[in-house]
C-alpha cells in the first residue's frame, strides 16, 4: 500500500509543465538518436550528462532516461526501413521488420514495434516496482563478502552472455575493465596505484569521458569505415495497429517482457541479448515458426517487447544494488553520483521515493513513445535521410565537450580519444563492450570488497565459501566459468539430451 | 563467393586475435609484475591480505590466462593466408577513412584547441570533415560545390550552436 501511495506521489512529481517539457524533447532527441545508424542509446545518455549538469537531480534523471528509452525504441525504425539496426539492441527486429515493410506493410511493422516497445516497458515497469524494494530490503543484509562476489559475479555473466565470438572475449573485456578500475588512489590505504607519476591519473579514469569514447568515438570511426546506407523503404500503408492485430500474440508479449525482464535484473547484460532470448523463445513457441525471418509480426513483437523490458528492469540491479544492468544504466549510476543520488542498497533507506520517482520517468517516457510513434512517422523517416558525413563531424566536436565538461580538464579528452580508438579496435575484433564497462564500474567494490573482507577476518578467505548468500553466488560463478569451456559444456548437455531421450522409452 | 569471403574474414580474425592475444598476455606479465613489487606497506603494519597489489596480481593472472587461452584457440585455426590479409588491411579504403578520421580528430583536439577558441576549432573540424568524406572519400560521385555550402552552413551552424547551447544557455565551460 506504501508503495502504491509513492507510485503515485512518483507520478504527481512529474505532471508539471517543466517536466512535461523535459519528457518532451528528451524523449524526441532520443528517438531520433536511435533512429540515426551509429548512434547509440549509451552513446546519447553519456553526451547528454553534460547537458543536464546544472539541471536539478530529478530533472536530470527524467531526461537521460527519456533519451534512453526513445533510443531504444527508435532503434526499431531504421531496423524495419532500412535492415538496420539503429542501436545494438534492435538487431533482432531487422529480421521481420524489414521483410514486412519489403511486402508493403513498413507502416504496419512501425506500429507495431511501437505499441510492442510501450508493452514491453510496461511489462518491465511492472516488476521493477515489485522486485525493487523487496530486493532492496535483501541487499541491506549483504556485507563485504557478498558485494565481492555480486560485481564478480557482474563482471562474469555480462562476458559470458555478451561475447558473440567466443565467451573468453566477454572474460577478457572484463578484466580490461577491472584493471582500469585498479587505475588511481585505492580506497583502503590511499595508495596510489599504476598512476606512473601522473598527477592527473591520480583520481582514476572517470567513467564517462571513458563511456563517451568507447560508445562515441567509436561509434564515429565504425560508422565512418563502413560504405553508405541502403536505400529507405517507402511507407505507404497505416501506422496504428488495430487491438486486434497486437492482442493476438498476447502470449509472445508476456513471455517476451518477462524474459526481458529477466535480462535486465543480471548486470551488464543489456537490450540486445533481451531482444533476441525474446525472439528465440517466441519462434520455439510459435505456430508458425516457418515465418520467423520471413515478415511474422509476432517475431517483430517478440523482439521489441523484450528489449524494451530490459530497459526497465535494468534499473532494478542498478538502483538496489549500484550494478548497472546494461552499459547506458552504468551512465545513468555516474549521472547519478554527479546529482548526489546513491544508487545501492541504502537507496530505499535514505530516498525511498526517488525509485517510484523512476518508474514514473519510465511510465512517462513510454507513453511519449507511443504517442510521438503512433502520430510523427514522416518527421522520424525523414531523419534518416541525413547523411552520416554531416551528422559525424557534430557528434565528435560533442564528444570533445562531454568528456571535458564534468570536470574541466583536457586530460579527460585525451582519456576519451583513447577508449574511442582501443574502443574501436576491440570492437572490430568481437570483444563486447558491456563486460568492460561493468569492469570500470564494479572494480573498486570488487577490490574494496575483497580486501575488506579479509581484513575483518584477519586474512581468513572461509567466510567468502560459507555464508549461505556467498556461497551462491560463488558456485553460480563457478558454473558459469566450467560451462563456458566447450568440452564441458558440450558433456553437460549430451547428458541432458541423453536424459530426455531415455525417458519415453522407459514409460 | 560467399563463403570464400567468409573463410577468409575467419582467418584474417584468427591472425588478429593471435597477435592480440599474445598481447594480452604481455599486458597480463607487466601487471603480474607491477603489482608484485608494489608497495606492501609494511611501516603502516597492514595485513599482508590487504596489500594494494592483490586484486591487481589476480588480475594480471587472469589477463594472462585468458589471453593465453585465445592464442592457443587462434593458432589451432587454419588460416592460409591470414597474416597476408590482416596485414593487407592497413591498404584498404576503410583504413584510409578511418586513418584520415583519426588525424583530423588529433588535430582538432591536440593543436586547434588551445591554439585558438573552441568555436572556431569546431568550425574548422567540421567543415574539413563533411568536405573531405563528401568529396575526396565518398561513396558516390562528389558535388564539391554542393558540399562546400552544406559544409559552411553545417561549421557555422554546429559549431556556433554547440558554443551558444552549452557556454551560453547551459553555463557550462568549454575547452
Amino acid at each position: 500500500m506504501e508503495g502504491l501511495v509513492l507510485l503515485g506521489q512518483g507520478v504527481a512529481h512529474f505532471l508539471t509543465p517543466w517536466s512535461l517539457f523535459n519528457v518532451i524533447w528528451a524523449t524526441l532527441l532520443g528517438v531520433t538518436i536511435g533512429i540515426l545508424p551509429g548512434l547509440t542509446a549509451t552513446m546519447g545518455v553519456a553526451l547528454l550528462v553534460t547537458l543536464t549538469y546544472k539541471m536539478a537531480p530529478d530533472q536530470a534523471i527524467l531526461t537521460l532516461m527519456c533519451v534512453y528509452l526513445g533510443a531504444i525504441y527508435g532503434g526499431s525504425r531504421t531496423a524495419i526501413l532500412l535492415n538496420i539496426p539503429g542501436t545494438p539492441a534492435n538487431a533482432a527486429a531487422t529480421l521481420d521488420g524489414y521483410p514486412l515493410a519489403r511486402q508493403g506493410k513498413a507502416g504496419l511493422a512501425m506500429g507495431l514495434a511501437t505499441t510492442s516497445s510501450t508493452l514491453g516497458t510496461m511489462v518491465g515497469i511492472f516488476f521493477l516496482a515489485i522486485i525493487a524494494p523487496v530486493l532492496s530490503e535483501a541487499a541491506l543484509k549483504f556485507g563485504s563478502y557478498e558485494f565481492f562476489w555480486l560485481a564478480l559475479f557482474g563482471v562474469v555473466i555480462s562476458g559470458q552472455m555478451t561475447g558473440s565470438d567466443t565467451p573468453l572475449k566477454g572474460y577478457i573485456a572484463g578484466i580490461l575493465g577491472l584493471l582500469i578500475a585498479m587505475i588511481g588512489m585505492e580506497t583502503l590505504h590511499a595508495h596510489q596505484r599504476f598512476t606512473f607519476g601522473i598527477t592527473a591519473l591520480g583520481g582514476g579514469v572517470d567513467l564517462i569521458p571513458a563511456m563517451v569514447g568507447a560508445f562515441g568515438l567509436a561509434e564515429i570511426l565504425s560508422a565512418m569505415k563502413r560504405k553508405a546506407v541502403a536505400q529507405v523503404v517507402p511507407v505507404n500503408d497505416r501506422v496504428v495497429p488495430s487491438l486486434k492485430e497486437i492482442f493476438q500474440y498476447w502470449r509472445t508479449i508476456i513471455r517476451s517482457g518477462i524474459i526481458g525482464t529477466f535480462i535486465g535484473i543480471i548486470p551488464g547484460v543489456g537490450e540486445d541479448v533481451g531482444s533476441w532470448s525474446s525472439y528465440a523463445a517466441a519462434k520455439r513457441a510459435s505456430k508458425h515458426p516457418e515465418e520467423f525471418g520471413k515478415g511474422s509480426q509476432e517475431g517483430l513483437i517478440a523482439a521489441e517487447t523484450g528489449d524494451n523490458a530490459v530497459v526497465s528492469a535494468a534499473m532494478i540491479p542498478t538502483l538496489t544494488l549500484a550494478l548497472p544492468g546494461s552499459a547506458a544504466a552504468a551512465v545513468l549510476i555516474a549521472a547519478m553520483l554527479i546529482h548526489g543520488i546513491r544508487p545501492g542498497p541504502m537507496l530505499m533507506v535514505e530516498n525511498a521515493p526517488f525509485l517510484y520517482q523512476v518508474v514514473a520517468m519510465l511510465l512517462l517516457a513510454t507513453i511519449a513513445n507511443l504517442i510521438f510513434g503512433l502520430s510523427l512517422t514522416k518527421l522520424f523517416i525523414k531523419v534518416l535521410a541525413v547523411p552520416r558525413e554531416r551528422l559525424m563531424a557534430v557528434i565528435y566536436i560533442l564528444c570533445v565537450v562531454g568528456s571535458f565538461a564534468i570536470t574541466q580538464r583536457m586530460f579527460d579528452v585525451y582519456v576519451m580519444l583513447i577508449f574511442g580508438v582501443v574502443g574501436f579496435l576491440l570492437r572490430e575484433m568481437k570483444y563486447p563492450m558491456a563486460p568492460l564497462v561493468l569492469g570500470i564500474v564494479l572494480g573498486d567494490l570488487l577490490d574494496l570488497n575483497l580486501r575488506r573482507g579479509l581484513a575483518l577476518t584477519n586474512g581468513d578467505p572461509s567466510p567468502f565459501f560459507t555464508r549461505p548468500i556467498s556461497a551462491v553466488l560463488c558456485a553460480i560463478i563457478v558454473v558459469i566459468v566450467l560451462m563456458s569451456i566447450p568440452a564441458i559444456s558440450t558433456r553437460v548437455k549430451g547428458i541432458f539430451r541423453r536424459g530426455a531421450e531415455g525417458r519415453p522409452a522407459r514409460s | 563467393m560467399q563463403d570464400n569471403s567468409d573463410a577468409r574474414d575467419e582467418g584474417v580474425r584468427a591472425r588478429a586475435d593471435l597477435l592480440t592475444a599474445l598481447i594480452l598476455v604481455g599486458l597480463g606479465c607487466v601487471v603480474i609484475y607491477l603489482s608484485w613489487t608494489m608497495p606492501r606497506l609494511e611501516a603502516r603494519r597492514i595485513h599482508p591480505s590487504t596489500i594494494p597489489g592483490l586484486v591487481p596480481f589476480f588480475l594480471g593472472i587472469g589477463l594472462a590466462f585468458c589471453g593465453g587461452l585465445l592464442a592457443l584457440r587462434s593458432w589451432r585455426i587454419q588460416a592460409p593466408g591470414g597474416w597476408q590479409g590482416l596485414f593487407g588491411l592497413v591498404k584498404t579504403r576503410e583504413a584510409l577513412r578511418v586513418g584520415v578520421l583519426l588525424a583530423l580528430a588529433l588535430v582538432h583536439t591536440l593543436v586547434l584547441v588551445g591554439l585558438i577558441p573552441f568555436w572556431a576549432a569546431a568550425m574548422l573540424f567540421i567543415f574539413a570533415f563533411i568536405m573531405i568524406f563528401e568529396t575526396w572519400l565518398s561513396d558516390g560521385p562528389a558535388e564539391p560545390l554542393k558540399s562546400a555550402l552544406w559544409a559552411l552552413a553545417i561549421a557555422i551552424v554546429g559549431g556556433g550552436g554547440i558554443y551558444l547551447v552549452f557556454e551560453r544557455i547551459f553555463l557550462v565551460r568549454l575547452p
